[in-house]
């Protein structure tokens, strides 16, 4: 979280990600940071223990919530 | 000995009161989450100043930073939490060495105690001080009773709590944590120890006063009642220490804290603590088989944690690369392993105290000042 907030800070367009699991720390860690309302985005909990199909489908699941904080132009 | 409640007219000599208004007091603590859930002593600026009068330092130095929180504990911070937490004032030089120790170590700036890992500070007391201020060294050494023990690691845990913010389910993502949060702090025995102290192997005077700080993840006991052969002890010290369990990193460290007959047992034999630690580091070891029985057998290319062969990030680790490929150990020098000497001499018993990360370097050991605030 905190290296998200210092990206956007230092202009680097950036998406923090975490497991569902964080959601509360994480939200308290971007209050720490002076950004309460930090957008992010989150996945299900577990991530560690997924298999290389199973963390790409983590992947595509997240991407839409990656692109509509990005902003991206289409 | 004291008298049992019941033992006597209750409340005889007790001090007059109002019981409200000293609930009132520890309901506002309460209220504004200061605490670890139990009660805390209410700390006015009166009271305040008699634990900054044990110290020359200036009430705003820092004590510890943790950056990527933009939070410090200053010693007024230090004094206010180990008031909370029930030290008398006479405690706090040792609380200061404690921040010292824990600043030298490392760790606890570095966001430990946000991990889901769920580590505890830990501290090991040396010297007169000791004495002075009625810390327990012997008998239910890791256990409750004795107020320095309870209230000196109960200062540090506060201050967590309310300097840096890490308060459970916010900042403080433990899995599960250890009781050892509470408080967890020892004295060595070194009356009934056959070896010099801790802190005199690490070039303090025995007759100067330290505190060793440390962080921990679990305190696991040996029952080794009828040994007289030191190779049996060390080898049942040093089968708990490489529990796979255990084995987050590459490699783990301990510190053994040793009952007084135990250690009586190594030395009767002519061991030394260096030795001890020589032979748990060459006996602390698994076979790869053992380890890829429970995922373990590998390392991860980045974070060097352990993972099974097979995983996409797995690299050889260590003792892959050395030659001896079957043969893991899991301590990366003699040096990880600390021993210290505390508890009852009643019986063989002794414990491990799993501490956090790799180590094997010199242990944080901090001078405690005197009552004049020189060290």
């Amino acid at each position: 979280m905190a290296d998200g907030i210092l990206l956007e800070r230092a202009g680097v367009p950036a998406v923090s990600i975490c497991t569902d699991s964080f959601l509360a720390p994480a939200r308290a860690m971007a209050k720490v940071y002076g950004f309460p309302g930090f957008e992010f985005v989150t996945v299900p909990h577990p991530l560690a223990s997924l298999d290389g199909a199973q963390i790409q489908a983590r992947a595509r699941d997240v991407l839409p919530g990656v692109l509509r904080i990005l902003g991206p132009e289409s | 000995m004291a008298a049992a409640i019941g033992d006597e007219p209750p409340l005889a000599d007790a001090p007059l009161a109002d019981a409200a208004a000293i609930r009132r007091a520890m309901e506002y603590y309460a209220g504004r989450d200061w605490t670890d859930g139990l009660p805390v002593v209410p700390v006015t600026e009166s009271y305040l100043a008699e634990f900054l009068a044990q110290t020359g330092r200036d009430p705003d130095e820092v004590v510890l930073s943790m950056p990527h929180l933009n939070r410090q504990c200053t010693v007024r911070l230090a004094a206010i939490n180990a008031g909370l937490a029930g030290c008398r004032p006479e405690y706090f030089p040792v609380v200061l060495a404690a921040w010292d120790s824990l600043r030298a170590e490392g760790y606890a700036g570095r966001a430990i105690w946000q991990s889901t890992t769920g580590t505890a500070p830990f501290l090991l007391v040396n010297g007169p001080v000791r004495g002075r201020i009625g810390m327990n060294a012997a008998g239910n050494v890791f256990g409750s009773g004795f107020r320095a023990n309870a209230t000196i690691g109960r200062a540090i845990r506060l201050t967590a709590i309310n300097a840096f913010g890490l308060r459970p389910h916010q900042l403080d993502q433990a899995t599960q944590g250890t009781p050892a949060k509470y408080t967890a702090c020892i004295a060595e025995n070194e009356e009934e120890s056959p070896w010099p102290p801790l802190h005199a192997d690490h070039g303090l005077d025995p007759s100067d006063s330290a505190v060793t700080a440390m962080i921990i993840r679990s305190c696991i006991h040996i029952e080794a009642r009828h040994t007289t052969v030191p190779e049996q002890l060390a080898l049942d010290l040093a089968g708990t220490i490489s529990r796979t369990g255990a084995l987050i990193h590459e490699t783990i460290s301990a510190l053994v804290v040793l009952g007084p007959e135990h250690a009586r047992v190594l030395a009767g034999a002519g061991w030394s603590k260096a030795d001890l630690s020589r032979f748990i580091y060459d006996h602390a070891v698994r076979s790869r088989a053992e380890l890829a029985a429970v995922g373990k057998d590998a390392i991860a290319r980045q974070t060097r944690w352990r993972l099974p062969a097979d995983h996409p990030d797995a690299i050889p680790d260590q003792a892959e690369m050395d030659g001896n490929p079957h043969r893991v150990r899991v301590l990366n020098s003699p040096g990880a392993v600390l021993v210290a000497v505390a508890g009852a001499n009643n019986a063989g018993v002794s414990a491990v105290i799993e501490t956090f990360g790799p180590r094997g370097g010199p242990p944080a050991v901090v001078r405690v000042e005197d009552e004049r605030g020189t060290t």
